[in-house]
């Protein structure tokens, strides 16, 4: 008798959700499997990967992270167009000066920053705030009024501040990244206010907050393994949505990617590289559809992993 | 006594009360809305209403212009209803028909519930209470007859009432010899039944039967409750000045405080970790014994019983609270494996732990099950009925400790898992025990914002208790005036949701409209506070059952106990995810199920080793370590849960009120 390979019977789907605008806009989603298990059910959207520009020149990255992006480090437009011509299908602004423990760069300046840059690339912009809920509040309603139409992701959007961006996301027509501390309750709680709302479900993308290799990657997969198991063999309607994944400022932060090169830990520029990629990795077959990196090489290394397994 | 129909228009929606009942109660009761600021007070003339038809006793009222009152205007809250009755509710006060069609309809399901007594609850028990007084007369001694006085007096006992094998209370035969002269032979003996037969515990002059008494208490972390019994009539002693017509309270000889413990450490652990102190263990068991003796004083003052004629005490506590009392190292109950001291204590002699009542009277404790599982739960399941069901009954103790038991007459399974006190009105900015001036209904209108509050004795508020909590949740989450997880929306049609120095909060009654300097209003932190409780006791419940293989749907019964307030509104305490969403007929409620077990133990005997039993039965579930509990308790950190499917008919309302708004 022919061995026949066990089967998982799925009773759900992903929502599909637009994000940008035009003829580079891309769709994620859809999947009526696990991430991957094309013999199971459909993918019919491949994991889509999003470049970090950021809104000031950073002050504490590796060699190994600044090398790519060396020219384009205080002109964010120009970054931007460098991380499109390294073939990203979106790119991630990280409005981090705006943080008030920082240099609290004002809302209306980072807007026109963010204004900026969406003009500047025909492919689909995410804008991340500094993750201060009260100042993303004002910055990313002034982000979604300023850019109207554009379709862009806005996030973090978190329990604290989901009324006044996601009011934001409505009006002007906008994809929210909603924001909960590596909880799968706190995770539909947050799509269950959206959704309360009235934030249409094609607008809602689920960042459940990303740990780096060694740094609690562990965590953050078994939360979005559930998070796929409860949407898609367990109808819970309220989880079935894209998920994003903003690893880059996680992996390059750690101590281990920015050690200079030795004998104990290697060449640091690969260390990086191979940090990035293989949590890059793990968060795909965890059930990622959008992830926010940072260097070109480790993209590359995650693009081919993701046509091998798509094909 | 007949029941009175109460239409109220223009939504039509009646209710049958008893003659006597006030009017606006009966609207709440009813669901329906009516203006009202000053808890039922007649100061703020906001639930003025229309009398069309039928007829209640009203006085006038300076809110009330001549005119108005030849019209059929009154005050709802000095209404008594008389007859069958039409009301017309005003355009001030008015719902939506929409809106109100979505709630329970209350003239079908009991959704109001009043406490249970033990009466109702429990079945086929004898009134034989442990501690009984006997008449006895003795023959003088003569020469020829020269026994010793205490012989005379057990002989004397035996022969005129039966009563065999007494041993005697030293204290006791010290008096004995000059008393029996000075009432000439004629006394009334105390015995009490012990393991090991009857003791003669107190002689008293002449016949003094008539006056039994003894003192039940609760020893919460958070709340100590205490009532003196009348043991001859089997019931609450009464109080000469009392009278239970919801305006009055007090009728009944009760009287409750904070425990004072709290001081030292809100939960358990960190009075437990006070304990270990140099003098900690001391101080705590006396400063609980001099709680305890100021609601003993105010017993007996209330009640005007002599302290002489409290004969017995029984207390029920939580293990730690019970250790604590009477002075035994609580220390091992919080290290793991969690071991308590002993579970059956021997009955101790009151004076020894400082208790001021007569040097005669002993405390009998409830019986222990585990470091988290005490006597206070035990007495639940036993005043509650529990150990003798065939029923499958989930029991809610909601208390600081949430504890949960789940069984029949055949086994029991408990968990305790820490709640926190919000129910009993500690945490909350406005938070007070359910005693007079607290706010303890809620209706608010979703239209106007504008709410329809009743006090325990109907006078003006001071604060809120845990069923005026339960209701204001709701009441705020129907009215789409706080979100699912608790948060205030801003920009509302009313300046009663506000930012205060606390963050966002909704004014329950404004300064003038209460006894104390200050507009009474609920924070967003106090509503945090009560997701928290109500989340961890959902998820105890949930965890509980699933790990004997059980569902909600699966219970035939639910009975809840807990000092949150005079009455349960059972369909909020469901919108808000306190209980689960079941059929509202198989709810029970007992209020305060540890004196309730107190009150049935002091009137019969027997069920002493029913008690003993209970404890033993019962198999504990430990959530300390429980890997499920955490996820469970996240879920249920939701207004009403995050499982939308486990509250159809919630989810259903807060759609349609969505779609209204």
């Amino acid at each position: 008798m022919a061995f026949a390979i066990p089967k998982t019977t799925y009773t759900g789907k992903i929502k599909e959700v637009v994000l940008g605008k035009g003829p580079k806009a891309i769709t994620v989603g859809g999947e009526t499997s696990y991430p991957f298990h094309l013999f199971e059910g459909e993918m019919p959207h491949p994991p889509r990967i999003a470049i970090e520009v950021y809104d000031t020149a950073p002050d504490d990255w590796s060699a190994a992270a600044l090398e790519p992006y060396r020219d384009v480090l205080s002109d964010p437009v120009a970054w931007a167009k460098k991380a499109a011509a390294y073939g990203a299908d979106l790119i991630a602004l990280q409005l981090v000066s705006t943080d008030p423990n920082g240099l609290n760069t004002p809302s209306d300046q980072a807007t026109e920053t963010a204004k900026k840059v969406a003009a500047a690339v025909d492919i689909p912009v995410i804008v991340n705030g500094s993750g201060s809920p009260e100042k993303d509040a004002d910055l990313l309603r002034k982000v979604a009024e300023a850019c109207d139409g554009m379709n862009l992701v806005v996030g973090p959007v978190v329990v604290e501040n989901y009324k006044q961006i996601g009011a934001g996301a409505i009006a002007y027509k906008h994809t929210v990244a909603a924001n909960s501390p590596i909880d799968i309750n706190l995770a539909k709680q947050l799509n269950i206010l959206l959704g309360n709302l009235g934030v249409p479900d094609g607008q809602v993308i689920v960042d459940p907050t990303t740990g780096g290799l060694g740094y609690g990657i562990e965590y953050t997969y078994s939360v979005m393994e559930r998070d796929r198991m409860a949407a898609l063999t367990q109808q819970d309607e309220r989880l079935q949505f894209p998920i994003i994944c903003d690893l880059g400022k996680e992996i390059w932060k750690t101590k281990e990617a920015k050690a200079e090169d030795s004998p104990l830990m290697g060449n640091a520029a690969k260390r990086g590289i191979l940090m990035e990629a293989i949590t890059a990795q793990l968060l795909l077959l965890a059930g990622a559809d959008v992830l926010i990196m940072r260097h070109p090489e480790a993209i590359r290394l995650v693009r081919g992993m993701i046509t091998d397994l798509m094909a | 006594m007949g029941k009175h129909k109460v239409t109220f228009h223009p939504s039509d929606r009646h209710i049958f009360v008893d003659e006597g009942e006030n009017l606006l109660q009966a609207a709440m009761e009813a669901g329906i809305h009516i203006n009202a600021s000053c808890g039922g007070n007649a100061t703020c003339g906001k639930c003025k209403v229309k009398i069309v038809g039928g007829a209640v006793a009203s006085p006038m009222h300076a809110e009330l212009s001549d005119a108005e009152y030849a019209d059929g205007y009154r005050l709802a809250c000095l209404s008594t209803v008389t007859g069958d009755v039409d009301v017309d509710i005003p355009l001030e006060s008015q719902v939506d028909k929409s809106v109100l069609a979505l709630k329970g309809d209350r003239h079908a399901a009991p959704y109001l519930l009043s406490p249970k007594d033990i009466f109702q609850l429990v079945q086929g028990w004898d009134v034989d209470p442990t501690v009984f007084k006997r008449y006895v007369e003795l023959d003088p001694p003569t020469l020829n007859d020269n026994v010793s006085d205490l012989t005379r007096l057990t002989h004397a006992i035996h022969r005129q009432h039966g009563i065999n094998g007494i041993s005697s209370d030293f204290r006791m035969i010290m008096k004995l010899s000059r008393l029996l002269r000075k009432a000439d032979w004629k006394v009334t003996v105390t015995l009490v039944q012990t393991r090991k037969g009857y003791k003669l515990i107190n002689v008293e002059a002449g016949d003094n039967r008539q006056q039994n008494y003894s003192i039940v208490l609760d020893i919460g972390t958070t709340t100590i409750f205490g009532q003196i019994l009348n043991l001859n009539e089997c019931k609450v002693a009464a109080c000469p000045d009392g009278a239970c017509d919801g305006a009055t309270v007090f009728a009944m000889a009760e009287a409750s405080d904070y425990n004072p413990q709290i001081s030292y450490g809100e939960d358990v652990i960190t009075r437990i970790v006070y304990s270990q102190k140099p003098g900690g263990l001391k101080k705590m068991q006396e400063t609980v014994v001099s709680t305890i003796n100021g609601i003993i004083d105010e017993l007996l003052k209330m009640s005007r019983i002599d302290r002489s004629l409290i004969s017995h005490l029984v207390v029920a506590g939580n293990t730690t609270m019970t250790q604590l009392l009477l002075g035994i190292d609580p220390k091992y109950i919080r290290e793991a494996p969690y071991v308590p001291t002993a579970n059956l204590i021997p009955p101790v002699r009151a004076v020894h732990l400082g208790i001021n009542v007569g040097d005669h009277v002993h405390v009998y404790l409830f019986p222990l099950v585990a470091s988290y599982v005490g006597g206070d739960i035990v007495a639940g399941i036993l005043g509650s009925g529990i150990f003798q069901r065939e029923a499958l009954t989930l029991y809610m103790d909601i208390g600081t400790n949430g504890e949960i038991v789940i069984g029949n007459k055949d086994w029991l399974a408990s968990v305790s898992c820490s709640a926190g006190p919000a129910f009993e009105g500690a945490g909350i900015k406005f938070g007070m025990r359910a005693t007079r001036g607290a706010i303890e209904e809620v209706s608010i209108n979703p239209r106007t914002c504008e709410p329809m509050i009743l006090t325990i004795g109907r006078v003006k508020p001071i604060g809120i208790c845990g069923s005026g909590l339960i209701d204001a949740v709701a009441e705020l989450l129907e009215a789409g005036i706080i979100d699912q997880k608790g948060k205030f929306h801003q920009n509302l049609p009313t300046k009663r949701v506000r930012k205060g120095e606390d963050g966002y909060e909704y004014v329950l009654a404004y300064k003038n409209e209460t006894r104390i300097q200050n507009d009474i209003a609920l924070t967003e932190i106090d509503i945090e506070n009560l997701i928290r409780t109500k989340g961890s006791i959902y998820a105890g419940c949930k965890v509980l059952l699933k790990s004997v293989g059980l569902g909600f749907k699966d219970l035939d019964q639910i009975i809840i106990a807990g000092g949150f307030g005079r009455h349960l509104d059972l369909e909020k305490a469901i919108f808000i995810g306190l209980l689960p969403e079941i059929d509202a007929r198989k709810f029970i409620f007992v209020g305060n199920g540890s004196l309730l077990g107190a009150r049935l133990l002091s009137f019969s005997k027997e069920l002493l080793k029913e008690t003993e039993r209970i404890a033993l039965m019962m198999t504990n579930l430990e959530l300390s370590n429980h890997t499920g509990f955490m996820d469970e308790f996240m879920a249920a950190m939701f207004l009403p849960h995050t499982d939308a499917s486990a509250f159809p008919r919630v989810q259903e309302r807060l759609r349609a009120r969505r779609e209204a708004a």
